[in-house]
């Protein structure tokens, strides 16, 4: 299979693939998000991934943005607590900016990835250090950016993206919260790995796993 | 009237929060729609259904959004996206619950965007001057709502210089004092009246307060027996001041029993 480029179905296996590890992890994004905050997290994202594969399994997309629109929108009104309008405002960015096209290479992916991403700061007004999915997104892009300037494929990308998100992730134990129902906790927020950091992790190493297979 | 949405995690408390407000108003409320919750059951708050409640309430006048906290301030901003009303459309700040009685009842006497915003905004005024009156929040005594209307209240000059001007006193009978629901008949009473009237208490040395800030009323914390003085200026300056000694001489419709 080629990893030069993405195509429809595989951003399909990737959604599935992250609906998965969200699963899988349930129990661990619920007790990080009860160290700092309500204890939702696993739950809220495993019911809104699902029912993300619901939808998209009923009403096939024809074109990325149709596709990445309608995850969006799935994640808005399913979710329920703050990653509802943080993953439905990436998702539904990305889809904005990728246009209706079958497939995407590593650029086009790595550019709607990054719109996704502005969309949730200006939605969540997070910056970096704030303790957030921001701090392993971020770095993830910037590690995706710098490797397709180098001439790497959408696999060789989300590996070294994967790499740096893991790292943003870890880097978010030791932080103070500064956004979010974790910032009500002030420095007892410090010493726990963020949640949203932490599913956001899941988001590149579901498609690692997608494209490398 | 302009239209007010509440957004909470919980369809139970924005519902037990629209309820408390209406009790304050009359049969005709302001339009108000409750986007709680999300999906099937889940507390939570959903960007669509923000949206919805928003257009529903949209009747050209604006519409102020009151909402909890964290994914409902989210949700909210996200809904601005999605709406299709061209109304105004306004994320108040204000305290949830005190906020909303104060705009539902200043919404209901008719008043804009603005006006209701602002005052909503200040609602948190009359519990912090009523917990300094006992000491027990030293930091909040110049509370925002007790200040704005003594703001307005024209100085000692002023007052005799307006040939309009209109004064009168009258003892409070309601057992329980000048509390939300006699501050409200106040404020609907005055929608529309063309007079700007003040509210002191004289017993109590505080005030004067705007007769159109429920907040500011309900900062004086006028107890039973109290003297009120009503001084209005303004083209129906005497009717102002006599419908409040008449409400005020009949207890505000709460010595039925």
């Amino acid at each position: 299979m080629s990893t030069s480029t993405i195509s429809l179905d595989q951003l399909i296996a990737w959604l599935s693939r992250f609906r998965d590890l969200v699963t899988e992890k349930q129990s661990y994004l619920t007790e990080l998000d009860s160290a700092i905050g309500d204890a939702d997290h696993g739950s809220n994202m495993v019911r809104g991934m699902n029912a993300v594969v619901e939808k998209i399994g009923a009403e096939p997309a024809t074109a990325a943005d149709a596709l990445l629109k309608s995850v969006g929108m799935t994640l808005v009104t399913s979710v329920g607590g703050a990653s509802g309008p943080l993953y439905g405002t990436l998702f539904l960015r990305m889809g904005v900016n990728a246009g209706p096209v079958a497939e995407l290479d590593a650029a086009a992916l790595g550019a709607a990835l990054r719109a996704g991403l502005e969309g949730v700061v200006a939605r969540g007004k997070a910056e970096a250090g704030d303790k957030t999915m921001f701090d392993a997104i971020a770095p993830a892009l910037d590690a995706w950016d710098a490797a397709v300037a180098d001439g790497a494929d959408v696999a060789a990308a989300a590996s070294v993206a994967l790499a740096a998100a893991e790292k943003g992730r870890d880097a978010t134990e030791p932080l103070v919260a500064r956004k979010g129902r974790a910032s009500y906790l002030g420095e007892r927020s410090a010493g726990h790995i963020d949640p949203g950091a932490t599913s956001s992790t899941l988001l590149f190493q579901a498609l690692v796993d997608t494209v490398s297979s | 009237m302009i239209g007010i949405v509440v957004v909470s995690h919980s369809p139970a408390l924005a519902q037990a929060a629209v309820d408390l407000a209406l009790e304050m108003v009359g049969e005709t409320p302001p339009p108000i729609a409750i986007a709680a919750g999300a999906g099937d059951g889940i507390i939570g708050t959903d960007a669509v259904k923000v949206a919805a409640a928003i257009d529903e309430v949209a009747n050209g006048e604006g519409v102020l959004v009151f909402m909890d906290l964290g994914s409902a301030v989210l949700s909210s901003t996200m809904a601005t996206e999605f709406m299709t009303t061209t109304d105004e459309v306004r994320l108040t700040d204000a305290p949830f619950v005190e906020g909303l009685i104060a705009a539902i009842v200043l919404a209901n006497a008719g008043a804009s965007l603005d006006e209701v915003d602002r005052e909503a905004r200040a609602a948190m005024g009359a519990k912090q001057s009523q917990l300094a009156d006992q000491g027990g929040a030293p930091d909040a005594v110049d509370a925002p709502a007790a200040e704005t209307p003594a703001a307005d209240a024209p100085a000692a000059d002023a007052v005799s210089a307006d040939p309009t001007e209109v004064t009168a006193e009258a003892p409070l009978v309601n057992p329980d004092g000048l509390h939300a629901r006699p501050a409200s008949l106040i404020v609907q009473a005055l929608a529309g009246v063309d007079a700007k009237l003040t509210i002191t208490d004289v017993t109590a040395g505080k005030g004067p307060v705007s007769g159109n800030s429920l907040i500011g009323i309900m900062s004086l914390g006028a107890a039973k027996d109290h003297v009120l003085k009503f001084t209005a200026t303004g083209g129906s300056a005497q009717e102002a001041v006599d419908t409040l000694v008449a409400m005020t001489g009949e207890g505000f419709g709460e010595l039925a029993s």
